[in-house]
């Protein structure tokens, strides 16, 4: 658990732990990317701003953010994150919990290449309610078990 | 009269507690599977309510809720792959899977569809037929009872479907795969020679017992088998998802390797 997730020490061991167990000979597989190319678990970041753009499409959606740093200058972040379908289904509605000029705050892990880049896990969006735009760290990319014994 | 009385009374406790959770079945008394599923958990509930503490395809309200682990393989045992199949499953796990076919949209096959989560699948049964919608790539298969393997078969990236009932087990067969997908997580490929058995056992209302065997005398040194459940989402839409609308997965990971960026695993 270096992911640096927000609130989820205490609880691994209790629900998804179960989760995991119950799901004997296969865990769930979740989307289709892979975050451990594009993205590196070990830089979490959590960014502050105001959204410039929002794309709703498959097989990610992507919104952009502008971010002002202590000294006045702003950089505009771009963020991946679930498909609308998903979206849809985790409590996201298009146009109404997220709008361009909200200041929103995202947590999630940058991208490998440096740039303003990043993976989006949990979003606060204007009033507050907090919703996951993406998966956890490690989706997609044959998280922390081969299929095989290591040879 | 003590008999009547029993039998009264079973009656009025049968109209208070009606048996929610008895299996549904069709006029011809085969379990009926129609519905809107979740393939790879036991969850029970809404999709909501299932997913909202594991954050994947849940609601997301929960701020503390944990990652689901995302090994996204075999978790109780290797995959029994032969020593050099096994060295190439692993090249791909190093890379972090960015050879994963799905990452081109192309469908996932069986039973890697059915253990992906994050999408419903709905099936609809008829006597004739059972009909599989995934809404991960938008695929589908059109399953018939009383029939065969075809013997001209082109070999295609879901393969051949048909099914048969053992008892109250629906057997879904199938061959005619392609070499071009995997059967689970990362780099668990397969080749032309695979074939799958899948056995859906509806144990209540809620529950499809999942069982699918793998078999593939090229790579494999014997029949894997996995278990897991399907779970009725009720309330649940398939929609539409189309992979190749903006997927910008390829480009980038061929500029990751252009540019020298580092994410392999030693």
């Amino acid at each position: 658990m270096s992911r640096g997730e927000p609130g989820v020490k205490a609880m691994i061991q209790g629900p998804a732990r179960l989760a995991a167990m119950f799901c004997l000979g296969a865990s769930a597989l979740v989307a289709h990317h892979s975050f451990g190319a594009e993205y590196d678990e070990q830089k979490p970041v959590t960014l502050t701003g105001v959204i410039t753009k929002i794309e709703w499409t498959n097989p990610h959606s992507h919104f952009y953010m502008d971010v002002k740093d202590d000294k006045g200058n702003v950089a505009n972040w771009k963020f991946e994150g679930y498909p609308p379908v998903v979206l849809y289904r985790t409590g996201w509605k298009r146009d109404v919990t997220m709008k361009i000029g909200d200041t929103v705050t995202v947590f999630g892990w940058r991208s490998r290449d440096g740039t303003n880049w990043a993976h989006s896990r949990q979003v606060t969006v204007a009033d507050g309610t907090k919703l996951f735009f993406g998966p956890p760290a490690g989706t997609g990319d044959g998280g922390s078990t081969p299929a095989v014994k290591p040879q | 009269m003590k008999l009547l009385l029993a039998a009264a009374l079973a009656s009025l406790l049968a109209a208070q507690n009606p048996p929610t959770s008895s299996v549904p079945r069709t006029p011809d008394g085969k379990p009926n599977l129609t519905g809107v599923w979740q393939g790879g958990t036991t969850l029970r509930g809404s999709w909501d309510q299932a997913n909202s503490g594991l954050g994947v395809g849940g609601t997301g309200r929960d701020p503390s809720a944990p990652p689901v682990p995302a090994s996204q393989q075999v978790i109780n045992s290797p995959a029994p792959y032969q020593p050099w199949a096994a060295k190439k499953v692993l090249e791909s796990y190093n890379k972090r899977g960015i050879d994963d076919p799905s990452a081109l949209c192309l469908p996932p096959g069986i039973p890697r569809l059915s253990i992906t989560a994050l999408f419903p699948i709905q099936m609809v049964q008829t006597p004739e037929q059972v009909i599989f919608l995934y809404e991960y790539m938008n695929v589908f298969r059109v399953v018939p009872f009383k029939a065969k393997h075809s013997e001209d078969l082109v070999p295609t990236y879901m393969g051949d479907s048909v099914a048969h009932w053992d008892g109250d087990t629906l057997v879904v067969d199938i061959v005619s795969f392609n070499d071009k997908g995997w059967l689970t997580g990362t780099g668990t490929f397969h080749s032309d020679q695979l074939h799958v058995v899948e056995r859906y056992t509806r144990v209540d209302k809620d529950q499809i017992k999942y069982d699918v065997t793998m078999e593939d005398p090229q790579v494999l040194t014997a029949p894997w088998t996995i278990h897991t459940s399907f779970m009725l989402r009720e309330g649940t839409r398939v929609q539409e998802y189309v992979c190749a609308e903006n997927n910008l997965d390829p480009g980038r990971y061929e500029k990751l390797l252009q540019d020298g960026v580092k994410f392999t695993r030693q």
